[in-house]
Parts: structure tokens; sequence; C-alpha cells
């Protein structure tokens, strides 16, 4: 075109040159349309390479699984030889162990947060601030005084003389006697008996008493499992942080622990929902469950499902055959896994 | 028509027939206001929002919205955060260190701000003018923390159009329409 | 209804889900404490709009419609009316990024009307009804200079092309059945077509797809040397103002008192819609083939509506896919056999089809639901573009009664450009002096050849 003489189009270059512009556009349009409905998310989060197990770790394979009766199961113990004991709603049922048959359920009047067995058959249930105890039917036989400050029990380990009491929401694990009255705090931030404190992002503090005398409490957001003396001294701890199987994932896990009739661990992991069996030194060893047997736990958060990440969890026991019992909270059925012959 | 029209009935006929239509569409719109004066929202009006509880992060807000970038944002509920050093929503899922290095951060855009709080907490903000509303940093604080980072319209942005484009292809079906007064949904704690 | 309109508005909903949103919070667990004194930001809301400033826009629109009818009708100012296109073109252009605009708000409108889950904004429905209104007494004067489309159109027209009367004709109908298109899907939830297809609203935004820009960008550059191709071709809204504008009250007048029929202002209009004079046969037995043919049209409507009908009503089912939720369940239909690999990166469409699946029977009940007011719809749809097609024959086939040059009612945007093209009104504003006026009347183009004597 030249632009020496004054632009003036004529009719029939002006409809060609806008014809061919327009085609053009109308080509680029229909490609970019074309491309954008074909394509994949190019902003999705992709774990999906952690979520398949290799089978030669897997060392345990399901007996039987069966549902918990109650809805929002949570947390689950071993009561006596043949009853698991699940803290679902306001409620703790009493299922068999090997048929989930219930045998009683307790009604209490607001959300139980975990439940355990004391060595003499009586239940503890744990509530959002305070304690209540049960005697082996069912009878409410004490509940102990609520804790100051922010209390958000998750977990209890009781023994023949005292009750320890997880409470993620002011971070401590609290020594009681079987009264109910704190004796010490556990596990406190303090940097001159060098403890860096329980980080929890989300409210799963899981303590344990190990066969070595020493408790266990799980530090999710330090990616941990913190070993401490009663009173209070960190004696040792374990574990790093990975989305690979040998490690613990995401930000906050795991967000249960077990201890095996031999001293070894059992941990549960949320967001990739996976129970695995470290050694008494805290290295991977093998897999009690990976994420592919969760289907459903694992699409919590994932746009899936409904809900995020602190709503599904799962927890485990471990009976004194070495038996795992593995609790999803997301479809409340619980799972029991034996060991192979091989393994 | 100063002059003198040559075809007076004529024209008045169609005189006429302009003034009575006229007359009918007037009725016809004083009618309609009427009847629509009951259906009106006189006293609220709505805009578009995300309800988080039905997003799946698909992506879909970054690319859908009729402005560039989208008026979705990803927003921070400090409440419910919490403060991790290994954030799923800041770092990709095996970062090679927790630093703010670009190719440890999920946010294609980096627009999250990482900062310093005191050992071991970190404040996690979004930038919003970085932010392009493509909720990976979502999808990864959901599902492996308590989901803080959401997914909100930002009314500042939002154009508020008759159809939503985004809403047109959400895969979650989670657009739906608020009243102004009260435009957001917030995630907050309990205590 | 719920589930027909899943996207409208709910405000019982609204409360349940303010329920449901609280009942989530009692499962939230604190932040940490920190020993810092860290204080902890809170989630900032910005608000929309407030409603106040859409009662200001709307009397600005209510003013300014005003002025343009007493620029156009007493004034008869060109200039004070590019003045005012200017400011609209700012104002209700690039400021307010043309939304809210009237016309989309014939979808609003509809989709309140059928859908009893949805109200209209009250600010919708006076930019709705208020120009149209206006039409009703003073012609189209919000194409005129209230419309930042038109006004922008209006304003980059530097060389007008006249467009061949057939093309004007035949591409004129387009709005009438886009206008039919919009309010067909918007009434049924579909879609709100006259929105998504806009085509300056990108440009006002100075932000949008690719797309859209370039949509903006062809007609603005055709808009260059076509008059107001959107308003004539596309703007369904103004297929209404332009019904309004042919029953007007007042008409705008080329002359400011009478014709002298000096043909100075036959190229003045941009937009072809001067009309010559008409002269009326000499025997009245000449207009016995005009009214037979205007008899059998007539007599051809009903056929036009009726098959139009039957045409509109197979479009539906084209036109349900438009609809998400029919095109969601359908997607599920088809692809129920083969589902997409676990392992697979999820897509937008298979996170779709995800929830489909969960809430199959309620989806496809909605859908089939849509699929059956669509239905009905197209009916009416079908039946519309043919009484538009026919109505537009019959028009074109009846005498126009003209003795002098004017404007076409419903064809005349009321932009002023003739006024000064007439020796009459240049007298009247003193620009020239009567005997100036007469020489140049005399020296008028001769009337062509083919001008309508019979």
């Amino acid at each position: 075109m030249n632009f020496r003489r004054p632009f003036n189009p004529s009719r029939r270059r002006f409809l060609t040159e806008t014809a061919r512009a327009s085609l053009g556009l109308a080509l680029f349009a229909g490609a970019r349309t074309a491309r954008s409905a074909t394509a994949v998310n190019p902003f999705a989060y992709d774990v999906r390479k952690y979520e398949t197990t290799d089978p030669k770790l897997i060392a345990y394979r399901q007996v039987t699984a069966f549902k918990c009766p109650l809805p929002d199961a949570r947390r689950l113990c071993l009561v006596g030889t043949d009853r698991l004991a699940v803290a679902a709603g306001n409620k703790v049922a009493l299922l068999d162990r090997t048929s989930g048959a219930s045998s009683a359920e307790i009604p209490l009047n607001n959300p139980v947060r975990c439940v355990t067995e004391g060595p003499d058959g009586s239940l503890y249930a744990g509530l959002r601030d305070h304690v209540e105890v049960f005697d082996a039917q069912g009878k409410r036989r004490a509940t102990w005084p609520g804790f100051a400050g922010r209390p958000w029990i998750s977990s209890l380990a009781v023994n023949a003389e005292f009750a320890f009491i997880a409470d993620a929401g002011n971070r401590v694990v609290y020594r009681c006697d079987l009264t109910g009255k704190a004796i010490n705090h556990i596990g406190n931030r303090d940097r001159d008996r060098g403890i860096p404190g329980f980080v929890l992002p989300s409210p799963f503090l899981e303590v344990e008493l190990h066969p070595d005398g020493l408790l266990r409490v799980t530090n999710p957001g330090r990616h941990l499992i913190e070993a401490y003396t009663f009173e209070g001294d960190r004696a040792t701890a374990w574990g790093r942080p990975s989305m690979g199987i040998e490690g613990f994932s995401g930000c906050c896990n795991p967000v249960a622990l077990a201890i095996l009739p031999d001293g070894r661990f059992v941990t549960c992991e949320k967001g990739l929902p996976r129970v695995k069996v470290y050694s008494q030194l805290g290295e991977f060893e093998s897999v009690v469950a990976g994420v592919e047997s969760f289907p459903e736990n694992a699409k919590v958060g994932s746009g899936e499902k409904p809900g995020d990440g602190v709503k599904a969890s799962l927890d485990a026991v471990v009976d004194g055959q070495g038996r795992v019992f593995i609790l999803d909270t997301v479809t409340g059925s619980i799972r029991v896994m034996v060991r192979n012959q091989a393994g | 028509m100063s002059h003198p029209a040559p075809n007076p009935s004529s024209v008045s006929r169609r005189q006429f027939l302009r003034e009575g239509m006229r007359l009918a569409a007037m009725t016809g719109a004083g009618a309609f206001v009427g009847l629509s004066s009951g259906r009106t929202g006189a006293r609220e009006h709505y805009v578009w929002q995300i309800d988080p509880t039905k997003c799946v992060y698909c992506g879909n807000c970054a690319t859908a919205c009729v402005l560039k970038p989208s008026a979705v944002k990803c927003v921070q509920a400090y409440e419910i955060c919490g403060y991790c050093d290994l954030c799923t929503g800041y770092f990709v899922p095996e970062p090679n260190a927790l630093n703010t290095g670009a190719e440890n951060q999920v946010c294609p855009t980096a627009a999250i701000e990482r900062k310093f709080i005191e050992d071991p907490y970190y404040e996690y903000n979004i930038i919003e003018s970085r932010c392009i509303g493509c909720a990976k940093c979502v999808e990864g604080c959901t599902r492996f923390g308590n989901g803080s980072f959401y997914l909100q319209v930002r009314h500042d942005r939002c154009v508020n159009c008759n159809e939503c484009s985004i809403a047109r292809v959400c895969a979650g079906d989670a657009f739906r329409r608020v009243p102004a007064s009260n435009p957001y949904f917030l995630k907050t704690s309990a205590h | 209804m719920r589930a027909l309109f899943p996207r409208s508005l709910f405000p019982a909903l609204m409360g349940l889900l303010a329920a449901l949103a609280g009942a989530a919070s009692e499962m939230r667990f604190p932040p940490p404490e920190f020993e810092t004194d860290y204080t902890m930001p809170g989630i900032t809301t910005p608000p929309p709009r407030s409603l106040a400033m859409e009662y200001v826009d709307t009397a600005l629109l209510v003013t300014a419609l005003g002025l343009a009818a007493w620029l156009v009708h007493r004034r008869r100012s060109r200039r004070g009316l590019v003045a005012l296109s200017v400011f609209s073109l700012v104002y209700f252009g690039f400021i307010r990024t043309g939304c809210i605009c009237p016309i989309g708000a014939p979808q609003n409108v509809a989709l309140g009307m059928f859908d009893p889950g949805y109200t209209i904004p009250l600010t919708a429905l006076a930019f709705f009804l208020v120009p149209l209104v206006f039409s009703l007494f003073w012609g189209r004067t919000f194409c005129a200079a209230v419309c930042p489309h038109g006004a922008l159109q209006d304003l980059v027209l530097i060389k007008p092309v006249k467009v061949p009367l057939w093309i004007e004709q035949g591409l004129g109908i387009v709005p009438f059945i886009f206008l039919g298109l919009g309010i067909w899907l918007a009434a049924t939830g579909t879609a709100f077509i006259i929105c998504r297809y806009d085509a300056f609203i990108p440009l006002f935004r100075m932000n949008g797809s690719v797309f859209g820009l370039a949509l903006g960008g062809i007609f603005l550059a055709a808009a260059l040397f076509i008059g107001r191709p959107f308003c004539r071709f596309l703007c369904p809204y103004g297929a209404l103002l332009r019904l309004g504008s042919i029953v007007s009250r007042k008409a705008v007048r080329i002359t400011p008192d009478y014709c002298t029929q000096c043909r100075l202002c036959e190229h003045s209009c941009p937009f072809g819609a001067i009309r010559e004079p008409v002269k009326l046969p000499v025997t009245p037995n000449a207009l016995a083939p005009e009214r037979r043919r205007l008899t059998w049209l007539i007599l051809a409507l009903p056929v036009l509506i009726a098959g139009g009908a039957w045409l509109g009503s197979k479009l539906s089912v084209a036109a349900a896919k438009m609809h998400p939720t029919v095109a969601l369940a359908e997607q599920f239909l088809a692809g129920d056999k083969a589902p997409a690999p676990a392992t697979a990166l999820p897509t937008p469409e298979t996170r779709a089809l995800g929830r489909a699946a969960e809430t199959a029977p309620e989806l496809i009940a909605a859908a089939s639901e849509v699929r059956r007011r669509l239905g009905i719809g197209g009916w009416w749809f079908g039946g519309w573009v043919g009484l538009v097609i026919g109505a537009r024959l019959i028009s074109l086939s009846l005498r126009p009664n003209r003795t002098d040059f004017e404007p076409d009612r419903g064809a005349c945007y009321a932009c002023g450009r003739c006024y000064l093209a007439c020796p009459n009104e240049r007298v009247r504003v003193g620009l020239i002096t009567p005997a100036e006026a007469a020489a140049l009347q005399a020296h008028a183009p001769v009337p062509r050849p083919d001008v309508k004597t019979s």
C-alpha cells in the first residue's frame, strides 16, 4: 500500500482486506478454543507419582474390614482382648475386633475426640477440654476437671499410675494422676532443656506409651516422633519430611502413632493416606497400607470430595498379636491388617 | 410535512395507527413495571461468589474470567492457617529446599509471599496483583493442610457480569450469587 | 427450580449456607500462639460497587437521555450531541466499562419473567425501560448520544461508505433475530449470548479474551467506513428502540420549517436513513399490483410463522448444548462407559464428570427439564423469526407516504448530521443568508432518473 497517497481504499479492496483479516482472526480464535477445550488443567497440584506404592514394600494384607456403625468416627483403641472402642460423634462404640459387631454404646454430651483403655479396664474418653472416665460396663466413674487455655484434647495414654493427655490446642502433653490432677507438662517449648515444642497446624497430637518406658509423642509440624521421659525431658526424636514413601508427607504428618509389641512403630499420614512401619530407630521398614488402599480418603482436598485435609485422617492401633487396626475417618471403616507370612 | 399531504386520509390513518401503537406500548410498559415490581431486588443487589466448600480447583477461574488476569484471587484465612515452615500451598510436593527459590514454589506467578515470623512459623500472604486464581496453592493447602488458602471473587476487580463466564464452566458448580451486603465466604477459627 | 437454574438467586438458600459455614467453622483448630508480638492480619474484603452508585448511573442515564432529546429536537445541535457522545463514551463506556447497559438488559428481564428465583436488579429494569419509553416520545435519542457503543462507532466514522439498500434491509433483520435468540436462551437460563458476543465491552474494559478483543477490533475497523455497523446489523436493543421510534411522538426533521426538496441533505446521512419523497401514482389503478402483492404477503405471514416455529423447535436440541447442565448431563451419559484412567491428571471436565456421577439422577432430571423448556421456547423463537421476516417483507411492500426528504423513523439514530445540510437550517442558525440559501438550492443536484415517480 502506498501511504504517500491519501488513504482511500476502494470498497472491494476494503472488503477483501476485512474478510482476510477476519478469517485469520476466526481461525486463530477457533484454534484457541479448540485447544482450551481439550487441555488438562495446567495448574493441577500433581502428586500422582506418590499415590502408588511399590508392591514389594507392602508387608501386610487385609484379613477383614468392617464399618463403624456410628457416623463421625475419629479415633479408636483396644478394649480387653477382643473388642475395640471407637470415638464417634457424641458416643463411644464398642465393637467386636473380628466381626465389627457392636456390643455397647456409651453416650456422652459432646463430641468425643479420643478414647483409651486403662490397665484396670476402665475407659477414658477425651472431649474437647476434659476427660471422662467410665468403667468396663460403660458407667461414668469420674469427670476430670477441664484444662485452661485453648484446650483441644486429641489423644490419651494411661498406665497404672498416670494418665497422659495430649492437648493439641495448648500444644502440650499433661501427665496427670488418676484423679485427673496435672503433675507436670511435657513438650512445652523450653530452649534450656532442648525442647523445640510441638508444631501443630492441625489437631493431631498423639501420645503413646512405649515398652522402653518412655513416651512417644507425634510432632507433625516438624515431621517428628519424639521420645520424652515422664518428667518431660526430651530423649530422642526421629523422622523427616518427604512425599516419598520413607518420609512423612505434606505439612503436618504423622497424624497417628501405634506401637507394635516389639517396640517398632506404626505411623499414619493424611493427605497421602498411608500406614507404614518404622524400626525402633526410626528407619522405614515396610508399608501396612498404601495410598491406593484409601481411595476415598485420598480424594479429600483433591477437589473430588468436599472438605479439607483437617477432616480426613487415619488412626491405627496394634493388638498383642501384631494385628493392625486402621480407622479411616472418611469412610468410617476399620480394616484389620496382618503381616504377610513371607515378610 | 409542512405542505398539505396529497392524501390526507392515508396520513391520518397512519397517524392513528402510530398513536394507537404508542399508547399500547406505553400501557404495556406500565403493566410490565407493575408486574415486575414485585420481582425486582430493590433493597438488595447480588454479586458472584465462590462457595469454597464446592470448589474443586479445576483451574477454570484462571482462564475463563472475562478479565485477564482473573477477578478471582486466592485469599488467605490467617485464622485457620498453620503458619507451617513446610507449607504445601507454597512449596511444590518435593522441594529442593525450604526457601523462596522459584523452583520450590507451587505458585506459577510467585504470588505468595513467605515471611518469617518466629521459629518455626512463617506467614504466607497473597500478592493479589500477581495472583491469577489458578488454585494450585489452594489444592496443596486443602489436601495436606487446613485449607486456609481458598478462592474468592474479589469485588474490587469483578465487573459482575450478567452471566459469569467462569460460573458457566465451573467444574464444581461453586459459583452463586450472594447479597452484595455480605459478599464473601469467610473461613474463621472456632476460637 | 433449584436444579433447573443452578446459578440463580436463592436468598433463603444463602441463609442456609451461612448456617453451614458456621457449622464448618466449629471444626476449626486455632492457629499457633506466637511468642513475639505478631498480630495476625485479617482477610481484606473489598466491597462491591454500592447500590447508591447504581442509582447515580440511572439518574445520569435519565439526564443524558433528556439532554439528548433536547439537543435533537429543540436545539438541533450536532455539536452538542457530539459533546454528549464523548461524555457517554467516557462515563458509560470507559469508566463504567459498558456495564450495566440496556443492550443486555432484555435478557435480565426475560430471565426475571420466567425464573421466579431470579430477581431483576432494579437498575437493570430501569436501564431496560427508560430508553424505550424515551424512544416512544423522541425516537432513538439513546442511540444518538447516550449509548457508549453507538458513541464509539459514531465518533470513529471517518469515511462513510454507502451500504447498498438491499444489504441494509437484509442484514437489518439480524438484530431482531439476535434479540429473539437472546431472550430465548436467557429465559431458559441457558446463556446470556448478547453479553457474550458484545463487541465493545472488551474494548471499554481494555481487557478480555483474544476473541472478544478481536471482535471489538473488527467492528471498530468496520465502523471507520461503515456507519455504526454494530447498531445497524447486530444490536438487539436497537431493534426494540427501532420499534419504539417508528411510533414515536416526535421524529427527527431535517429541515427546521419546510422542505424545498433541494436534495442537498440526500447524502448527509452515513447510515442510509434519509428517504426520498414518493410521488403518488397518477392513476389509482397503478396501485392494484402492489395491493395484490401485499395481500399475498399478509396471507403468507402465518405460513412463515408456522414454518419458522417448526424449524425453531428443531433448533432446541442444539441450543440445549449451550446450557451447562445439559452439556454436563450429555457428556456424562456419553462417557459413562469409558471412565478416564484414574492415574490421569484431572481436567476440569473430569472434575465436572465426577460431580455429575455423584448427582446423576438430579442432573439428568434438571437437564431434561431444561430441554423441555428450550423446546417450547424454540417454537416461540422460530415463530418470531418467521414474523420478523414476514413483517420486513410486508414493510418493504408498503407504499411509503412521503412528500419531503425525511429520515426513516426506525433507522434514524438522531445523530444530527443532516441538520446543517439543509440550507433552511443554515439560515435558521445564521450561517448563511436566505439569498445564499436560494443560490445553493438552485445548484442542487438534479433528480436522478431512477427516482420513483410512477
